[in-house]
């Protein structure tokens, strides 16, 4: 018992700084918290982004991620806003999934006003996807599909209804003069990689989601990609098509980023953008990005903030035009 | 006697709460079962299950306690809801150490025994968390330290 | 053979005093984690992360001591079922059934040793399997679909009457709580809140774990404060620790057929540990010639749920190896671990990263045999639990469920409900309702709903699509076997006494 407690002891005294942290108590090291169980892109920015900024010396001790999942980051968002509004040692996961929230008006009347966003260092670009047995070789092909029977074509995707997944192949069909969306079927299953297999097992026709999310279906031929949702092709991914020179206007990126609370100084806001700054230009987040399909994207400070502004605010008339939200 | 009023409850409630989800919000574009269905579902089977445990009743039925056992439960609930409430405000150690004195008072009416297990598990555990398991727990009230 | 070479390399990188010593400290933090109420393995792996960093442990050592975290935990949530009648965490959930009754009989220590057994057959043929069939087994998860989910959570509904109470009626409605309770919170399906009341708190829904520890440890207390600690498995006297050789042979069986339900619940990553030992023990329990004695101290009701639990914790590693998909709460976290380590887990993991997989699965067996050995020497410690006298032990029980539960969100909300559990299940099991089947229902509810929801969805309203597959047929058919023959089998058999807890106490 006596090496037990040694063993015991010594790795009690590293955790000491460390802890749970989940507001019980003062601790010392920075905190960023992810919205979300482990496992998904909200967890990963903060523990990649975290040991990144502790690996190449910008804090000093190591991040102290929380997750906090609950109302698909509502939870840890009214969190912030009402208990928390000037830690300036706390760092908040956000993505595109974090404005489609507040543009729809789904964390119970908050805005996006009631924090302030840091920056975002890389976005994951949207895809659609098709099993690799699948009859259909391109987008137009798939939407028009679609559109002779809407109850031929099954979306599966990694948010609910009315989510960023959704929505992705809702613009595709708007592009194309489809506008009956109740016809559409969706379902959304538990995260892109659930998305995936349900495609794969023949049990729905497309999958929508995140590059990150089918890197290692596409290499292993499981999956093909009928389009991609950026401006441009994908380095790295030079073969899968953009909707764009398909014809279908949908540009839908999934950025990876940060917020921290409002109330803290402009000193402490500076200082985490330059933080966020410096791990983008590191190679250690380019040989993350590249490992997860992501691709660069890069708005740090104020010109962040005004970019979330423009998304919610364009979300927001989509979402009315569409008809997702009254 | 027991049953027929458990099975009266969950008659009751099992219908409260389809009710209840007859009232739930749906957006315009849900599914074929939609949010509502499930829920009615559940509702309507426990009145069900509510109904046949009122109609067949188990026996014996269960001895239940003496009005001054409801009344120490009736403490100890009290109790364990003040601990709820003042371990944020008051720190681990000393709603910690109240709590426990007087469960354990509860369970083996000993004073001076009591008030040990009280202390002794307050500072015991403080130190399992603390330094053992690492969650960070204030010990205090936060204006003690500096 | 490849395979053994290629496992000899991952034992080269996973064999040396320092991984063996991180493989022993991480085995004991998660048997205490995993054994303590209301921490469950995820959080034990969770505190971990950040420590495998700031030691600066390569992605070997950390894997190595997270799977050491993670099966330590697995194992570990046996002891409170055992001892305390309260699950460590909630796949322990089915070894309370026959696991107290033999504490309270005295036969506490054979209980953990067997279950130390079992959960190590369990486990270690879980790893083998993994080794060997992962690649293949991957394809499992391509055949099942909303329609197969939903039939499999609805065969594991339908044989819950025969739980804990002889009495369907009750366990029914008990499965009804928990459902009901389930469905609380956002609605996954069209992300709109349901029966919260507007409380943000219950925006996630009510987390299984509050109602684990407020159904069982905070009830316990009440039960004793009414009776004092008579008839408890607390203070009885504890025969001398021996290895109980007979129960194991005797038990043998049992395992195996556990290990295989337990496996192949793991490798669906919709069903995952919790029904893996649930299945597992009501197979048992209605393949048996003689169950009468099950729920009354069986050892084989001991052994089939601990093989199967960690079997299943072993088969969950396959999707989330070969598909990136997490089967259960804990893989989830070790995924975030892997990902950390920029190691994306998907189909293509065991051609590109194949140290990486063998490192892990040499480390799971390391972390097995480890704790197979530490086992009976815990043993020790863990029954001297049992001589701490009631009104020291379950105060103590009560602060630390509050703290493991308050340490989840530190909100008061969760312990106040918690305090509600308690105050329900105390009521419950006056009333001779079940408690296992409310959390059951917690725990399934929602994969229950939502595949049938899905199901619609992909069928258009159209029910028959429920059972439109072999694979859906046959779990249909299973279901409703499993529903009628306890009814039919009733009359054949003498009605067994009716289970009282309190009385069980024989063997």
């Amino acid at each position: 018992m006596s090496k037990v407690r040694l063993g015991s002891a010594g790795l009690a005294a590293a955790l000491l700084s460390l802890g749970l942290g989940a507001g019980t108590g003062v601790t010392h090291a920075a905190e960023c918290i992810a919205p979300a169980n482990p496992g998904g892109g909200w967890d990963f920015t903060c523990r990649s982004i975290g040991k990144i900024m502790y690996d190449i010396g910008v804090v000093e001790d190591p991040i102290q991620v929380t997750n906090m999942a609950g109302g698909g980051g509502g939870l840890a968002f009214t969190h912030v806003v009402s208990e928390r509004a000037d830690d300036a040692e706390l760092i908040v996961a956000a993505s595109s999934a974090t404005a489609t929230r507040l543009a729809q008006n789904a964390y119970g009347g908050m805005t996006a006003d009631q924090v302030r966003f840091v920056g975002a260092i890389g976005a994951d670009p949207g895809v659609i996807v098709v099993a690799d047995d699948s009859p259909i070789q391109t987008l137009p092909e798939l939407l028009d599909a679609v559109k002779a029977d809407p109850a031929s074509v099954a979306f599966a995707g990694g948010s609910a209804v009315g989510g960023f997944d959704h929505l992705k192949v809702l613009m595709a069909l708007d592009r194309v003069g489809f506008s009956d969306i109740t016809s559409v079927k969706y379902i959304g299953v538990d995260g892109g990689a659930d998305a995936v297999t349900q495609t794969v097992g023949g049990f729905t026709q497309a999958m929508t989601g995140d590059m990150s999310e089918i890197v290692g279906f596409l290499k292993s031929g499981d999956v093909r990609a009928v389009a991609v949702l950026t401006e441009e092709r994908v380095p790295g991914f030079d073969d899968i098509p953009t909707a764009k020179e398909q014809g279908i206007d949908v540009v839908a990126v999934n950025w990876r980023g940060l917020y921290v609370p409002k109330d803290i100084s402009d000193e402490d806001y500076q200082k985490w953008a330059d933080a966020l700054q410096t791990v983008a230009d590191s190679p250690e987040w380019a040989e993350q990005m590249e490992a997860n399909g992501l691709a660069p994207f890069t708005r740090v400070g104020s010109d962040f903030q005004n970019y979330v502004d423009e998304v919610v605010a364009e979300i927001n008339q989509m979402s009315k035009d569409i008809g997702v939200i009254q | 006697m027991s049953d027929r009023v458990l099975g009266l409850v969950a008659v009751f409630a099992g219908l409260a709460y389809a009710f209840a989800a007859t009232r739930i919000p749906t957006s315009f574009l849900s599914d074929p079962v939609g949010s509502k269905t499930f829920p009615m579902m559940l509702g309507g089977i426990a009145a069900l299950c509510g109904a046949l445990i009122a109609l067949k009743p188990d026996r014996p039925g269960p001895s239940w306690p003496g009005f001054r056992t409801w009344l120490a439960l009736g403490l100890a609930v009290a109790v364990l809801t003040g601990y709820a409430y003042s371990l944020k405000p008051l720190g681990f150690l000393i709603p910690t150490a109240v709590a426990a004195s007087i469960l354990s008072y509860q369970i083996r009416p000993r004073a001076t025994h009591a008030l040990a297990t009280g202390i002794g598990l307050s500072l015991g555990l403080y130190a399992v968390f603390r330094f053992l398991l690492g969650l960070s727990l204030a010990a205090v009230p936060k204006g003690w330290i500096a | 053979m490849e395979t053994f070479s290629l496992l000899a390399d991952g034992f080269a990188v996973a064999l040396n005093p320092f991984t063996l010593m991180l493989a022993v400290a991480g085995c004991i933090i998660g048997t205490m984690v995993g054994a303590l109420p209301g921490l469950g393995p995820s959080n034990g792996v969770a505190i971990l992360i950040p420590l495998a960093f700031s030691f600066g442990l390569d992605a070997t050592e950390a894997l190595i001591l997270m799977t050491s975290v993670y099966y330590g935990a697995m194992y570990g949530g046996r002891i409170s079922s055992i001892l305390l009648n309260i699950p460590g965490d909630e796949p322990a959930l089915m070894t309370t059934l026959d696991g107290y009754p033999m504490a309270k009989a005295g036969r506490a220590s054979d209980a953990l040793v067997l279950s130390g057994v079992a959960s190590f057959v369990g486990a270690f043929l879980a790893t083998i399997g993994l080794m060997l069939l992962a690649p293949m087994l991957a394809q499992v998860a391509f055949l099942f679909g909303p329609a197969e989910y939903f039939a499999l959570y609805l065969l594991a509904f339908s044989t819950l009457g025969g739980i804990a109470s002889n009495n369907q009626r009750k366990a029914a409605l008990a499965a009804c709580i928990g459902l009901a309770i389930a469905m609380i919170g956002l609605d996954n399906s069209s992300g709109m809140p349901r029966l919260t009341g507007g409380n943000m708190h219950l925006m996630d829904g009510v987390d299984f774990l509050v109602a684990i520890v407020g159904l069982f440890a905070v009830s316990e207390v009440f039960i004793f404060i009414e009776s004092h600690g008579k008839s408890s498995a607390i203070g009885v006297k504890i025969d001398k620790i021996t290895i109980p050789v007979k129960d194991i042979v005797r038990t043998s069986g049992t395992m195996l057929r556990s290990t295989v339900i337990g496996f192949i619940a793991g490798i669906l990553p919709g069903a995952g540990a919790s029904l893996g030992s649930f299945l597992a023990y009501m197979a048992e329990k209605s393949t048996v010639r003689d169950n009468s004695r099950f729920g009354k101290g069986d050892p084989r009701g001991v052994a089939a749920p601990e093989a199967g639990n960690n079997a299943a914790a072993g088969g969950a590693l396959v999707p989330m190896l070969t598909l990136g998909v997490p089967g259960s709460g804990t893989t989830a976290v070790l995924l975030a671990l892997l990902m950390t380590l920029n190691i994306t887990p998907g189909p293509l993991l065991f051609t590109e990263r194949p140290e990486v997989v063998w490192g892990l699965i040499a480390a799971l067996l390391i972390a097995n045999i480890v704790l197979l050995i530490l086992n009976v020497p815990m043993v020790r410690i863990f029954v001297k639990v049992l001589s701490v006298p009631p009104g020291v032990l379950l105060p103590g029980v009560t602060m630390v469920s509050f703290v493991g539960i308050y340490s989840l969100s530190g909100s008061s909300f969760d312990l106040l409900l918690m305090i509600a559990f308690g105050v329900l299940g105390y009521l419950l099991r006056k009333l001779d309702v079940p408690t296992v089947p409310i959390i059951l229902g917690i725990l399934l509810g929602n994969h229950m709903e939502d595949s049938l929801r899905r199901a619609m969805v992909l069928s258009g309203g159209d029910w028959q699509y429920l059972y439109s597959s072999k694979i859906a047929i046959g779990l249909w058919i299973a279901a409703i076997v499993g529903f009628i023959a306890p009814l039919f089998l009733k009359r054949f058999i003498t009605k067994p006494s009716r289970v009282e807890p309190d009385e069980a106490s024989d063997g």
